[in-house]
C-alpha cells in the first residue's frame, strides 16, 4: 500500500482532531524506545524512533512517547524504559564488562532488546560485533532464527516476513527466554525506513521496493512496538474460545439425566 | 511298686525312674564304650582257666562295672504330685449389625445365638468339667462377654479372622481345646472378599496360629433378605468447579424373583442432581450406575445418593449414602482487560502467566475508534471485544477480573457494567488498575462500578497528579495480608519504603463507606484525610482492590536496576490475588471439624483459628460453635437439632471443642466470634454416618464359615445342629505341684559293693595266678 506525501499530511492532521485525549500519568507510564548509547549507534537514525512512534500513536491505541532517550548501559536509566534499540553500523568496540553484566540483568529482569543492523549490504562488520556481544550476554544462549509464525509477526500487523530499508534477511533471529523473546536482532536497518525530515520527506530511500516496503517497515516497528508491551498476547488471544471451550467454563445447571 | 516303696504316706501321685546325674549324652556313650571295651578285655583274659573259674571271675568283673556305672549315673526315683490344667472351648458369638437383620426362625440372628447358648447351657456346664469356657463376641475384634444376655448386635464391620487374630494373640495352642464361631458369615474383611469352597492363604494361615479345631455355627437364614443396597460409592475426596464430577454407584439388589425397576437419585443437600432409573432383572445381583454433574461452587458439599425402597423390602438404612467432596478451584481465572498496551500491563501479565495457579484470558484494545486505518482488515490480527461474551455470558466463571487502564465508553458497556456489580456482590474479584483511562479519568464516576469501588470518584476538577511518589502504608496496610511483604512488620515498613517511587495517580473524592486505606499517596489530599493509592473493600460476598496508579511495574524492573530484585513485586499482586480470591488461608476466622466422618455417637472435634484485623493470631477470643444438622431432602426435618458450645483462643488464637451429635446425617458447624468489633463467621460440615459398612452386605454367607472350618479342621453346623459332640482338645498342659527325687546310689551298701566287688575280683585272679 502506497501512502503519498499529501495523503500523509491529510491523514495526519485529521487524526490530531480525531485522536483521544491523553491523561497519561507521567512520561514513565507511556510506552517509549531508548536507544542504546554505544558506538555513536543513537544518532545513526535520527528522528526514525519519533516517526515510529508517531506511527504508532496514530494507528494504535498505544500512548507513546516520541523522543527517545538516549541511555548508557552503564546507567540506571536503562532500566526505566523495557524497551532498548541499539542501531548499528560498522564496527563498534567491545561492551564494557559492567554494561554486559547489566544488560544481561536487564534483559533477565523483563526488559527487551532490539538490535538494528544498519550497515549496506554486503559490510558484515556490525553483525560480527553483534554476535560477539550477545555471546558474552547470553553465553548459554545462541541467536537462533525466529520462525515465520512467531508472535512478533502478529501482534497487530499480520506479516510474512521482516522488511527494513533493505531486505538483506527475511527472517529475524533472537534469544528465548522464559516464554518470551528479550532479545531480537534483525539485519535490514529497520530504523533507517523510518528517517522523515521536518517537511515530511523521507530521508533515505527504500529498496528495492519502495513505498510498500516502507509502509511493511513501519508495520514491523508497530508489531515490535506491541511484542515489547503485549507479549505473546497475541498467541493465546488466537485461542480464546478454544481454551473456554476445552475448560468447560460455562456454569452448568443440574439436569435430570432420566 | 516304686511310689509304694518310695512314698508309703501317699503324698505323691507320679513315681518314676530318673538319672540324677548330668552328664551330657556324648559322656555317658563314651561311659558305655568303655564298659563294653572292659567287658571284653575280662572276656579274652580268662581264657585260659577253668570254666567254672572263669564264670566267677567274669560275674564278679561285670557286677564290679555296673556298680560303677550306677554310681557315675545317678540313677533315682522322682516322687511328683501333678494336675492336668483346662484348656479353653472359646466361643466366639458375632455381634455386628448384621446379626439384627432377621433369621432363619427368629426376629434377629442375634435372638437365635442366645437360644443356642441358652439351650447349651448344660453342656456347657459338661465341657467345664476338662475345659474352660470363654465366651466373646465380635465383629472387628473379640471382646469377652459375661453372659449371653450381654450379646448386642451393635458391630460396624465384621471382620472374623481379625476376631480370631486376636484368639492367637491370646492363647497359646497348647491352652486352647476349640474355638467355635456363631455368625451369619456376612463377614467383610478377607473372609468375606474370598469365594469359593478352598480355604485361601490368609484362612490357612489363621487357622494354623490357633492350631486347634474350629467350629462355626451357621445362624443366617439361607434365602438372602429381600434388600437393595447402596453397596459402594466411587467418588473421589476433591473436585473441581466447573469441572465435571463422575460419581459411580454400585446397587446390589439381593432376593428378588422380579424384576424391579427403582429410581436412584443423587442431591447436594436438599438439591437433586440428577435421578437414574435402575432395572434389574433376577438374574443379576450388582448395578453399576454412574452420575455425573457439574459442581458450580467452591467449598465442601454433603452429597446423597439414594435408591428407593422396592417392595415388601424390610431393611431400607442402606438404601441410602452420604458423603463429602471438596470442591477446589483448579485454576483461578483471571479475566485481564486492558485499554491500552502498557508497560505496566505488560509486567502484570508476565507476572500473571507466570503463576501456575492462574488461567489467564487478556484482553487488550489495541486500537480505538479515532485510530487511522490504513490496513485492510485481513491484513490486521485484530478481532472484536467480545463484550457480551465476557461480560454477559462468561461473567461467574471468572474468579478475578482487572480492569487495568480500561474505560467502558466507546464498547457500549453500559448495560454490562449492573452485571459486574452483581458479579462482585455475589462473590467475585474485582481490581480496577490507574491509568488515563481509568478511576474517574475513564467515566466510571456515578456509574454502578463505582458502588463498588473502595474510593469515592470526584465529579470534576484534576483528575489525575503526574507526581512522582513513594506510597506510604497506613496502620491497616502494616498487617493486611495484600501489603505484607514481610511477616514482620517493621521489615514490613521497611520493605516499603525500599520500593521504587511510583508514576502518577488518579485522584479520588477519598474513601468508599466500609474501605480500607492501605496505603495513601504522600502529598495528594482528599477531604477525608490523605489520598488512597492502594485500597480495599468488601462489597457483598466480593473483594475489591484499587489501585490508583499505573506505574507498580516500577516495583519489578526498576527494582532490578537499583539492584534488588522483583520478589516485592510478585509478592504485593500475589497476596492481592489471593485475598480477592477468598483465599481460605487468609479468612481471619477457620473453623474445621478434624474428620469428614463420624459415626454415630462418636465425638467431634472441632478446631478454630481466630486472627484481628492486624492478622496477628486473636489470643482470649471467645468462639461460638454452633452445629447444626443439614437436611438433605429425604428428612421431613422436623426435629432439627443443634448443639452448641464456646471457647477461648490460646495464644495462638486455636481452641478446640468436642461435641457428639445426637443423630446421624449431614452437620453444619457455624464458628462466630467478634473480634476488634468485627464479627467474624466461617463454616465447616461432616457427616455423622448411619451407614455402617457392615449393612452393605446383609445376605448371610454359610460358604465363609464353611471354609473356616475346613482351614482349621472343625465342623460347619446350623443353629439346630447344637453343640453337642463337637471335638474338643483334651487338656495337655500338666502342673507340678510338688516334686521330690530319691537318689537311690547314695547308700553305704551301695558304696560297700562297689569296693568289695573289684576287690574279690583282684584277690581271685591273684590266687589263680592271673595277676
Amino acid at each position: 500500500m502506497k501512502i503519498h506525501r499529501r495523503q500523509f499530511l491529510t491523514c495526519a492532521g485529521m487524526s490530531l482532531l480525531a485522536a483521544p485525549r491523553a491523561w497519561a500519568l507521567g512520561d514513565d507510564t507511556r510506552v517509549s524506545i531508548s536507544l542504546l548509547a554505544h558506538g555513536g549507534s543513537e544518532a545513526l537514525r535520527p528522528s526514525s524512533v519519533e516517526q515510529l512512534m508517531w506511527e504508532a500513536s496514530k494507528r494504535t491505541s498505544m500512548d507513546v512517547r516520541e523522543r527517545p532517550v538516549a541511555v548508557d548501559p552503564l546507567s540506571p536509566d536503562l532500566f526505566r524504559s523495557p524497551f532498548v534499540v541499539w542501531m548499528g553500523d560498522g564496527e563498534v568496540p567491545p561492551l564494557p564488562k559492567k554494561a554486559i553484566e547489566r544488560l544481561r540483568r536487564f534483559l533477565r529482569g523483563g526488559g527487551m532488546l532490539y538490535i538494528d543492523d544498519c550497515s549496506t549490504i554486503g559490510d558484515d562488520a556490525f553483525d560480527a560485533c553483534v554476535r560477539r556481544e550477545v555471546k558474552r550476554i547470553w553465553p548459554d544462549r545462541p541467536l537462533a532464527r525466529l520462525s515465520n509464525d512467531h508472535t512478533v509477526y502478529r501482534t497487530f500487523f499480520l506479516l510474512e516476513y521482516p522488511r527494513g530499508r533493505i531486505i538483506r534477511q527475511k527472517h529475524l533471529e533472537g534469544i528465548t527466554f522464559d516464554d518470551r523473546c528479550p532479545l531480537i536482532y534483525g539485519r535490514n536497518d529497520l530504523f533507517g525506513a523510518f528517517s522523515r525530515d521536518e517537511l515530511g520527506t523521507w530521508t533515505m530511500p527504500v529498496v528495492p521496493g519502495g513505498q510498500i516496503q516502507r509502509e511493511m517497515a513501519f508495520r514491523l516497528g508497530i508489531n515490535l512496538l506491541m511484542y515489547a508491551t503485549c507479549l505473546n498476547y497475541k498467541r493465546d488471544q488466537v485461542h480464546t474460545t478454544a481454551i473456554l471451550r476445552r475448560r468447560r467454563w460455562r456454569v452448568e445447571t443440574p439436569r435430570d439425566t432420566r | 511298686m516304686l511310689r509304694a516303696w518310695f512314698d508309703p504316706d501317699g503324698e505323691f501321685n507320679v513315681a518314676q525312674m530318673v538319672l540324677l546325674s548330668s552328664w551330657s549324652s556324648w559322656i555317658v556313650a563314651l561311659v558305655a564304650l568303655s564298659v563294653v571295651v572292659v567287658l571284653a578285655l575280662a572276656w579274652h583274659n580268662v581264657q585260659s582257666l577253668r570254666p567254672s573259674r572263669r564264670r566267677w571271675l567274669l560275674t564278679l568283673r561285670i557286677a564290679a562295672v555296673l556298680a560303677i556305672v550306677v554310681v557315675f549315673l545317678q540313677p533315682g526315683v522322682r516322687l511328683e504330685h501333678v494336675t492336668k490344667v483346662r484348656n479353653h472351648v472359646v466361643v466366639l458369638a458375632d455381634d455386628s449389625r448384621s446379626m439384627g437383620l432377621f433369621g432363619e426362625d427368629t426376629d434377629t440372628r442375634t435372638e437365635g445365638v442366645r437360644e443356642l447358648l441358652t439351650d447349651e447351657a448344660a453342656l456347657m456346664e459338661q465341657w467345664r468339667q476338662k475345659h474352660q469356657v470363654d465366651l466373646y463376641q465380635f465383629s472387628d475384634h473379640a471382646r469377652p462377654m459375661g453372659d449371653v444376655s450381654e450379646l448386642t448386635s451393635s458391630g460396624d464391620t465384621t471382620r472374623t479372622l481379625a476376631a480370631l487374630d486376636d484368639v492367637a494373640a491370646r492363647f497359646e495352642p497348647e491352652d486352647l481345646a476349640a474355638v467355635v464361631i456363631i455368625s451369619d458369615g456376612a463377614d467383610h474383611g478377607a473372609l468375606g472378599v474370598a469365594a469359593g469352597d478352598t480355604p485361601t492363604p490368609i484362612e490357612q494361615s489363621t487357622a494354623e496360629r490357633i492350631g486347634v479345631p474350629i467350629h462355626t455355627v451357621f445362624t443366617g437364614p439361607e434365602a438372602p433378605p429381600k434388600d437393595v443396597i447402596i453397596a459402594d460409592v466411587g467418588y473421589d475426596d476433591f473436585a473441581f468447579v466447573r469441572n465435571a464430577v463422575s460419581i459411580q454407584v454400585e446397587v446390589e439388589v439381593n432376593g428378588y424373583d422380579d424384576a424391579l425397576v427403582l429410581p436412584v437419585t443423587l442431591r447436594r443437600d436438599e438439591t437433586l442432581l440428577a435421578t437414574r432409573m435402575l432395572q434389574t432383572t433376577p438374574e443379576k445381583a450388582r448395578y453399576t450406575l454412574e452420575f455425573e454433574f457439574v459442581p458450580e461452587s467452591v467449598g465442601k458439599a454433603v452429597f446423597t445418593v439414594e435408591v428407593a425402597n422396592a417392595p415388601r423390602e424390610r431393611i431400607t438404612v442402606n438404601n441410602k449414602r452420604q458423603f463429602v467432596i471438596r470442591v477446589i478451584r483448579d485454576k483461578i481465572r483471571v479475566l485481564q482487560v486492558v485499554g491500552r498496551p502498557s508497560w505496566d500491563e505488560r509486567f502484570l501479565r508476565k507476572l500473571l502467566k507466570k503463576n501456575p495457579n492462574v488461567d489467564l484470558i487478556s484482553f487488550f484494545i489495541l486500537r480505538t475508534s479515532a485510530s487511522l486505518d490504513v490496513a485492510r482488515r485481513n491484513e490486521l490480527s485484530l478481532i472484536p471485544f467480545p463484550t457480551r461474551e465476557l461480560f454477559e455470558e462468561q461473567l461467574g466463571s471468572f474468579d478475578l477480573i482487572i480492569f487495568q487502564n480500561f474505560t467502558y465508553r466507546g464498547y457500549q458497556m453500559q448495560q454490562y457494567l449492573p452485571l459486574i456489580r452483581d458479579y462482585v456482590k455475589n462473590g467475585g474479584g474485582f481490581v480496577m488498575i490507574g491509568g488515563d483511562l481509568s478511576f474517574a479519568s475513564g467515566g466510571y464516576t456515578g456509574t454502578p462500578i463505582e458502588e463498588f469501588l473502595p474510593v469515592r470518584l470526584p465529579r470534576d476538577g484534576k483528575l489525575v497528579n503526574l507526581d512522582r511518589f513513594e506510597p506510604v502504608l497506613t496502620e491497616a496496610g502494616r498487617y493486611h495480608p495484600i501489603t505484607m511483604l514481610d511477616i514482620v512488620p517493621e521489615t514490613n515498613t521497611k520493605a516499603w519504603e525500599e520500593l521504587p517511587a511510583l508514576s502518577g495517580t488518579n485522584r479520588v473524592a477519598g474513601l468508599a463507606p466500609k474501605a480500607v486505606a492501605l496505603a495513601n499517596h504522600p502529598t495528594l489530599k482528599t477531604a477525608d484525610g490523605p489520598a488512597p493509592v492502594i485500597a480495599v473493600r468488601e462489597f457483598g460476598e466480593g473483594r475489591v482492590l484499587a489501585v490508583t496508579s499505573d506505574s507498580t511495574w516500577h516495583w519489578d524492573l526498576l527494582a532490578v536496576g537499583e539492584g534488588g530484585d522483583s520478589r516485592n513485586y510478585y509478592k504485593f499482586w500475589g497476596n492481592a490475588i489471593r485475598w480477592l480470591i477468598h483465599d481460605p488461608d487468609l479468612k481471619p476466622l477457620r473453623v474445621h471439624a478434624d474428620r469428614d466422618r463420624y459415626p454415630l455417637g462418636a465425638p467431634v472435634t472441632l478446631v478454630a483459628r481466630a486472627f484481628g484485623p492486624d492478622y496477628t493470631p486473636a489470643e482470649d477470643a471467645e468462639i461460638e460453635f454452633r452445629v447444626s444438622r443439614r437436611r438433605d431432602g429425604s428428612d421431613d426435618g422436623s426435629d432439627d437439632a443443634v448443639e452448641t458450645a464456646v471457647c477461648q483462643t490460646d495464644t495462638a488464637g486455636e481452641c478446640i471443642v468436642r461435641l457428639t451429635p445426637p443423630r446421624d446425617g449431614g452437620w453444619t458447624v457455624d464458628a462466630s466470634a467478634n473480634i476488634g468489633e468485627v464479627e467474624l463467621t466461617d463454616q465447616d460440615l461432616f457427616i455423622v454416618a448411619t451407614d455402617p459398612i457392615e449393612l452393605r452386605r446383609t445376605a448371610a454367607r454359610r460358604d465363609t464359615l464353611a471354609r473356616l472350618s475346613r482351614a482349621g479342621g472343625g465342623e460347619l453346623r446350623t443353629l439346630d445342629d447344637g453343640l453337642d459332640g463337637l471335638e474338643l482338645v483334651e487338656p495337655r498342659v500338666l502342673k507340678i505341684n510338688r516334686r521330690r527325687d530319691v537318689p537311690l546310689w547314695s547308700s553305704v551298701w551301695f558304696l560297700l559293693i562297689a569296693v568289695l566287688l573289684p576287690s574279690i575280683e583282684w584277690f581271685l585272679r591273684r590266687r589263680w595266678g592271673l595277676l
